[in-house]
């Protein structure tokens, strides 16, 4: 209290500013002031009121050392309202409100400016994607060996070889996925070697609507195959939407069916390791292709074979070499030779203390 | 109509959810909610009824047949039967209503029935995991060898045995997940993106389409 | 010893053990635990189907509802109902709608996210700087990190022979890969064996009463 008496009352805090929450749905106004030093502040009180109405009202409290606030509560768009703000002691006095900010309206914004970087890398890979899918028209363009795409005719062949079936998992999520389209887009031409093999293909399925794309797709390969009679629609079948049931379901399949090769291709969760094992005893050829990146130790030690990330979606190019789907590989190169420059210039110039390329990476 | 129409339909779809990421307009964050929360959730639903039906086909398909061990596909059919039983049949007015509600009840299903063959099929992972890691063992090429070393030092490490054994192991462990686990990790991330991105700007101009099924 | 006395922890129990049983080989006890689990499974998927979204999304705002905007509902309905021409060759083709709709939208949906978090947030997260060296081991940590994303990309590099620099840096990406995958692998194990002490439990304590 003496203290107090000596140097007196405490600040209230100075340039109090207010503005629109930029890049928000509306409904937001962001305050800001300057801090007061003084070791007798607890925290600091903000304060409201409508452009015309005489009394301020308390809307929040926040404690010493932040000296912003978000006021998300009871704001109407397009309404003037005036902020202003005052210190608290510790022992519970105030401070004369602040100087109150000038009038300030929130309103909803049409765009968010703060994410033009992913807008900007969105128009330049979809630049460089149709470039190269217009470019590679006509022209054949390389692409490395993949392992387990290359062996998957030879997969298909050993199961005809054997008179047994083909059991192909094609993952365990939706289509919302992109996984699973990248598995719907490999089943096709394996669909349609088996077909042409005359070596029946087993589908079981988790979700209903990959159940009727899957069934769709293996009957669209045994017509391209010219032989649509051979199609059995019961077994490309729904097989259980919970996860361990489809596993022991799977597994089942496997002990008694007896594939000789089993696929499991898609987005793959916990049970990976116990189809993948269970397949590995039944001494079928395994070739497996995930990107979850936690299922892949699982699959690589239990498969004879691994598709890992991003060779999944190089696949439907890889099999079937359209042009187009090649062209589209060059597209994703060109992005990963990009992003390595990019780190490497942003690495050196962060150093140097400038970070523009680390800002354009920026995700707030 | 069959052919373009439904690509169109795909393209209008993709642009208007990927404009949406930008606009934070009530508006905007509206059609969001609306197509994620209901529309997409609601069409989904009628998907069921196929699936349902494809189940239930595979089943009989079975039976039917008399093939070797048929018997099990009218044990499928009994589950789904106690289970809708339980979840609907307590709403029966009267005493059935209340014999289902004591004997059938939709808990004691699930917490007897359903979660332990959950839990126990996921267990299974334990003897599997043993498995896996020996036939790592057995395999002599670099990337095995390298793969079952680090599983090894990083289990190790995580239990009081590797603690006791080396003091310095869980600091090992945490470097390597830190820093050589981490890039890798990323260094698939980014590839992984790049594929996923790729896909789905090819779904939305209609050169990836073998979703749609053939003609 | 406390044999439990109730019934139904003995048929869980008994499920339990024709699950394991498959451990040892296929036997009737395992098909019978097995499809008995499919079946309830789909009976239980329908019906948390029907109190988690039909009559949520679908039964009571159409049936109680006051809000006019209700009607749009029917929008999705008509969509979803296409699906039901996969029931008759003639009008199979109508499920390309329903299909379209729905894949149309989560690819749009995927691509500014994809690349906010499996892009943006990964670079940055490689761009060496200051904070990042800050003391030698910390230098030397980060610049591993470093070498392990790029020799990563370089891994699924598709369009080049993978011969001289770049083949050198792939095969260092493989390297960062299995030490990963490794890494994930030994992680998992503790996990793991955790669920199964779980099982043991209920079989030695719940259902035995052997353990305490």
């Amino acid at each position: 209290m003496l203290i107090l008496l000596i140097i007196g009352l405490l600040e209230p805090p100075s340039y109090v500013r207010a503005y629109d929450r930029p890049n928000d749905g509306g409904g937001a106004i962001v305050i800001e002031w300057e801090s007061v030093s003084d070791t007798l502040l607890k925290g600091y009180e903000i304060f409201r009121r409508k452009v015309g109405e005489e009394e301020f009202r308390k809307v929040a409290y926040v404690a010493r050392g932040r000296n912003s606030f978000v006021n998300s509560i009871g704001i109407k768009d397009g309404v003037k309202y005036e902020y202003a703000v005052r210190s608290v002691g510790i022992d519970g006095s105030y401070s004369d409100l602040s100087i109150p900010a000038p009038p300030v309206v929130s309103y909803p914004q049409w765009f968010k400016k703060n994410k033009i970087n992913t807008l900007l890398a969105i128009a330049i890979y979809f630049f460089l994607l149709v470039y190269f899918t217009q470019a590679a028209k006509g022209r054949e363009l390389f692409i490395r060996r993949i392992a387990g795409l290359d062996h998957l005719e030879e997969a298909v062949g050993r199961a005809t070889e054997m008179g047994k079936p083909i059991l192909y998992v094609p993952g365990l999520s939706g289509l919302s996925d992109i996984a699973t389209i990248a598995s719907i887009n490999i089943l096709s031409p394996v669909a349609k070697k088996a077909a042409e093999y005359d070596t029946p293909i087993i589908v079981p399925n988790r979700d209903p609507i990959v159940t009727m794309v899957a069934q769709e797709v293996v009957k669209e390969a045994y017509t391209e195959a010219g032989r649509p009679d051979a199609f059995k629609r019961e077994n490309v079948f729904f097989l259980s939407d919970s996860q361990f049931a489809y596993a022991a379901g799977v597994d089942g399949i496997m002990v008694r069916e007896r594939p000789a090769t089993n696929l499991f291709i898609g987005m793959f969760y916990a049970e990976s390791l116990i189809l993948a094992e269970t397949g590995n005893m039944t001494g079928a050829i395994q070739i497996a292709g995930t990107d979850a990146v936690a299922q892949l130790p699982f699959f690589i030690t239990a498969c004879d074979y691994t598709i890992m990330g991003e060779e999944l979606y190089a696949a439907s190019a890889y099999l079937s070499r359209d042009p187009k789907l090649v062209g589209s590989i060059k597209a994703q190169d060109w992005g990963k030779a990009i992003l390595m420059g990019l780190a490497f210039i942003g690495s050196i110039l962060s150093l140097l203390n400038i970070d523009v390329v680390l800002k354009m990476f920026a995700t707030i | 109509m069959r052919r373009t129409f439904p690509l169109v339909i795909a393209f209008t779809m993709g642009l208007l959810m990927m404009i949406q990421y930008f606009i934070p307009h009530p508006i905007s964050q509206k059609f969001y909610k609306i197509m994620v929360q209901q529309w997409l959730i609601i069409i989904s639903i009628f998907f069921y009824v196929f699936a349902w039906r494809s189940f239930g086909l595979y089943h009989i398909n079975k039976i039917k047949r008399r093939k070797e061990g048929w018997w099990a596909s009218v044990v499928a059919f009994v589950g789904v039967f106690f289970m809708l039983l339980a979840g609907f049949g307590d709403r029966i007015p009267g005493g059935i209503g209340h014999f289902i509600y004591k004997y059938f009840n939709f808990d004691d299903l699930y917490n007897y029935m359903f979660a332990p063959l959950q839990a126990t099929m996921f267990s299974l992972l334990a003897f599997f995991i043993a498995s896996a890691a020996f036939r790592a063992f057995k395999a002599r090429t670099m990337e095995a060898t390298l793969l079952l070393v680090t599983a090894t030092i990083v289990m190790l490490g995580r239990v009081p045995l590797g603690a006791s054994m080396w003091k310095g192991l869980p600091k090992v462990v945490e470097w390597i997940l830190m820093y050589p686990n981490m890039a890798a990790q990323r260094g698939i991330m980014i590839g992984v993106g790049l594929g996923m991105i790729a896909t789905s700007m090819k779904i939305i101009l209609g050169i990836e389409r073998s979703y749609l099924g053939g003609e | 010893m406390h044999i439990s006395t109730n019934p139904w922890v003995w048929i869980a129990a008994i499920l339990t053990l024709a699950i394991y049983s498959f451990l040892y080989k296929d036997n009737p006890f395992y098909k019978f635990a097995e499809h008995l689990f499919m079946g309830l499974s789909i009976g239980y998927g329908a019906v948390v189907l029907w109190y988690n979204s039909i009559i949520p999304r679908l039964w009571n705002p159409l049936a109680h509802g006051t809000s006019p905007s209700r009607f749009y509902l029917l929008i999705p309905i008509a969509i979803g109902l296409l699906s039901f021409g996969i029931f008759s060759k003639k009008y199979s083709w109508l499920i390309k709608y329903p299909l379209a709709f729905s894949v149309g939208a989560y690819a749009g949906f995927s691509i500014p996210v994809t690349f906010e978090a499996s892009i943006f947030e990964q670079i940055s997260g490689t761009i060496l700087t200051k904070q990042m060296m800050a003391t030698p081991w910390l230098a030397i940590s980060n610049l591993i990190m470093f070498v392990g994303v790029i020799t990563t990309i370089t891994y699924f590099y598709f369009s080049k022979h993978h011969k001289g620099l770049l083949g050198k840096s792939a095969r260092t990406g493989i390297v960062f890969l299995m030490l990963a995958f490794g890494a994930s692998f030994g992680y998992t194990v503790m996990a793991r064996i955790s669920l199964l002490i779980g099982r043991m439990q209920f079989l030695l304590h719940d259902w035995l009463g052997i353990i305490k």
